[in-house]
């Protein structure tokens, strides 16, 4: 079944086109990178498929259905997480965030959602830290938080925007390695600049800038050698791996 | 001093020192977390020139004060929703203005208005029944408010653009913040007056910060030091017969030196 479909889609600012005609399925415990230079437009398809931009042209489904109808199945990991870190506010309270405003308004929340936010603390390695303050954490636990306030409400997909611009490297290989635990039973679509490390995480790759290209590597990757401990690929290779056969415009040279 | 509490104005002006604590406390946590401080003055200036009027037209003075703070509440909520990066200069421009017309009004009022210094330093001490039942009314509504509303404001105050994704609607909260702040706003300014009001408003909220965990917290904490500073202020004042909304600021003040200190020499924390 596919996790997202997005099909004809295209979105403009004013009279700027950003998105031209871009059609992506994301098959359900795909891991996907969205790749591609700054203003090509990685943010916006985000936006739009959060529904927080409102598109005229095409068509987005979330599990076969309107995507406003099933939004509520995406988590979302924004890619600034070191906002308002003096915030007086519990990591529980963060996570509890992730639910979904359908309650009624009443003073604290309902015993399954404390529930199900322990749950997603538990997934993401912090529930010791259930009761710390959040600006008492690392960037890198921050962002675990982050995550389990996106897998809050019983998410299928998991969009992460730069999960790891604030994070030093070795928090950065965690985060990755926690995506790729919940790869198991959840979607992943990250958009990222860190392509090598991306590349090792993601099995599909789709490059956007106005128009999208879409790269299957999932059966590439044996065939390139590791550097020391690490897998890491070297750039040469990425962009082997890359054009090696589906990128149109090595196709046009030969 | 004992004596002093069967006088019904210090009566009055106790009572009205305890509610207003509490909703600047309460409600300077939510401006302070918000960032909205300089928004915080901004009001407490533009509702001069609702006073102004009121002394004008002969209408209530708290009245004209409080239609004025929310009307410049709402403009501020609606300029900030369409250019959030202009905001600094919209608030500059209303608090000019507001001041302005209400100093028009009192020229233009016949007579000697040499209450109008009660205003901008305040006047705890002539607080009236009716002052003290729309300071009970608005402390009901904001603890109401915050009661049903908590997780809400908290999502819309901590993380707006978060909430929006979750079905928060973020402007109705928005503009229900700064509704709330202006009519604490314009109840503080009869306690410390409109020029002191904002360190009312922040001073507790700052001790509350480094004592708390939780916004909820932060109120609480806020509350209770608010009134102790309210009260010693109070005191002093009496004492020592000397204004009280000066008082209480600086008590205020003071007391934060004390904290920020004995928060250094325990903790070890930067301020």
């Amino acid at each position: 079944m596919s996790a997202i479909n997005i099909e004809n889609l295209s979105f403009a600012y004013d009279k700027e086109l950003i998105l031209d005609n871009i059609n992506l399925e994301v098959k359900e415990l795909d891991f996907l990178a969205i790749i591609g230079p700054n203003g090509g437009g990685k943010s916006t398809l985000l936006k739009l498929i959060l529904g927080v931009e409102k598109f005229t042209q095409g068509k987005i489904e979330i599990f076969n259905n309107k995507s406003q109808k099933n939004i509520s199945l995406i988590g979302y990991v924004p890619q600034n997480t070191n906002v308002n870190i003096d915030f007086p506010i519990k990591v529980i309270e963060v996570v509890l965030m992730g639910h979904f405003s359908n309650k009624k308004p009443l003073f604290g929340y309902a015993k399954e959602e404390r529930a199900c936010a322990l749950g997603a603390l538990k997934q993401v390695g912090m529930e010791e830290y259930t009761e710390s303050k959040i600006g008492s954490l690392s960037g890198g636990q921050r962002q675990r938080v982050m995550i389990a306030r996106a897998l809050c409400s019983h998410t299928k997909i998991l969009v992460l925007d730069e999960p790891t611009s604030s994070i030093d490297i070795k928090g950065q290989k965690e985060i990755y390695d926690l995506l790729k635990e919940l790869n198991s039973y959840i979607t992943i679509v990250v958009v990222s600049h860190d392509i090598s490390v991306i590349l090792e995480y993601a099995n599909r790759v789709a490059h956007i800038n106005k128009k999208l290209s879409f790269h299957d590597i999932s059966n590439k990757k044996e065939t390139f050698h590791t550097h020391g401990e690490n897998q890491h690929f070297c750039e040469v290779e990425l962009l082997q791996m890359l054009g090696a056969d589906n990128c149109n415009t090595c196709k046009d040279k030969e | 001093m004992i004596e002093a509490l069967s006088f019904e104005f210090v009566q009055n002006a106790l009572i009205a020192g305890i509610l207003v604590s509490f909703a600047a406390g309460i409600i300077g946590s939510l401006i302070v977390v918000n960032r909205m401080v300089f928004l915080a003055g901004g009001m407490a200036h533009a509702s001069y020139g609702g006073i102004g009027m009121a002394v004008y037209f002969g209408f209530p003075i708290f009245l004209g004060a409080s239609l004025f703070a929310v009307l410049s509440a709402i403009i501020i909520a609606i300029l900030t929703m369409r250019q959030r990066n202009r905001m600094d200069t919209f608030i500059g421009l209303i608090w000019a203005v507001g001041m302005a017309i209400g100093v028009i009004f009192i020229d233009l009022t016949p007579g000697y208005n040499v209450d109008m210094m009660s205003y901008l330093f305040g006047s705890i001490l002539a607080v009236s029944k009716e002052n003290i039942y729309f300071m009970s009314v608005l402390l009901t509504t904001i603890i109401f408010v915050m009661i049903f509303w908590y997780r809400d404001i908290l999502a819309v105050s901590y993380d707006s653009e978060y909430a929006k994704l979750r079905g928060v609607n973020v402007k109705f909260f928005y503009t229900l913040i700064l509704i709330l702040s202006a009519l604490t706003v314009v109840v503080a300014i009869k306690v410390v007056g409109l020029i002191l009001v904002i360190a009312m408003l922040t001073i507790p909220v700052y001790i509350a910060e480094k004592l708390s965990k939780s916004l909820f917290g932060m109120m609480l904490i806020s509350g209770l030091v608010a009134t102790l500073f309210t009260l010693a202020g109070l005191w002093f004042s009496y004492t020592y017969n000397l204004s009280s909304g000066a008082s209480i600021i600086l008590l205020s003040a003071s007391g934060l030196g004390i904290f920020l200190l004995l928060n250094n020499f325990f903790k070890g924390n930067r301020i």
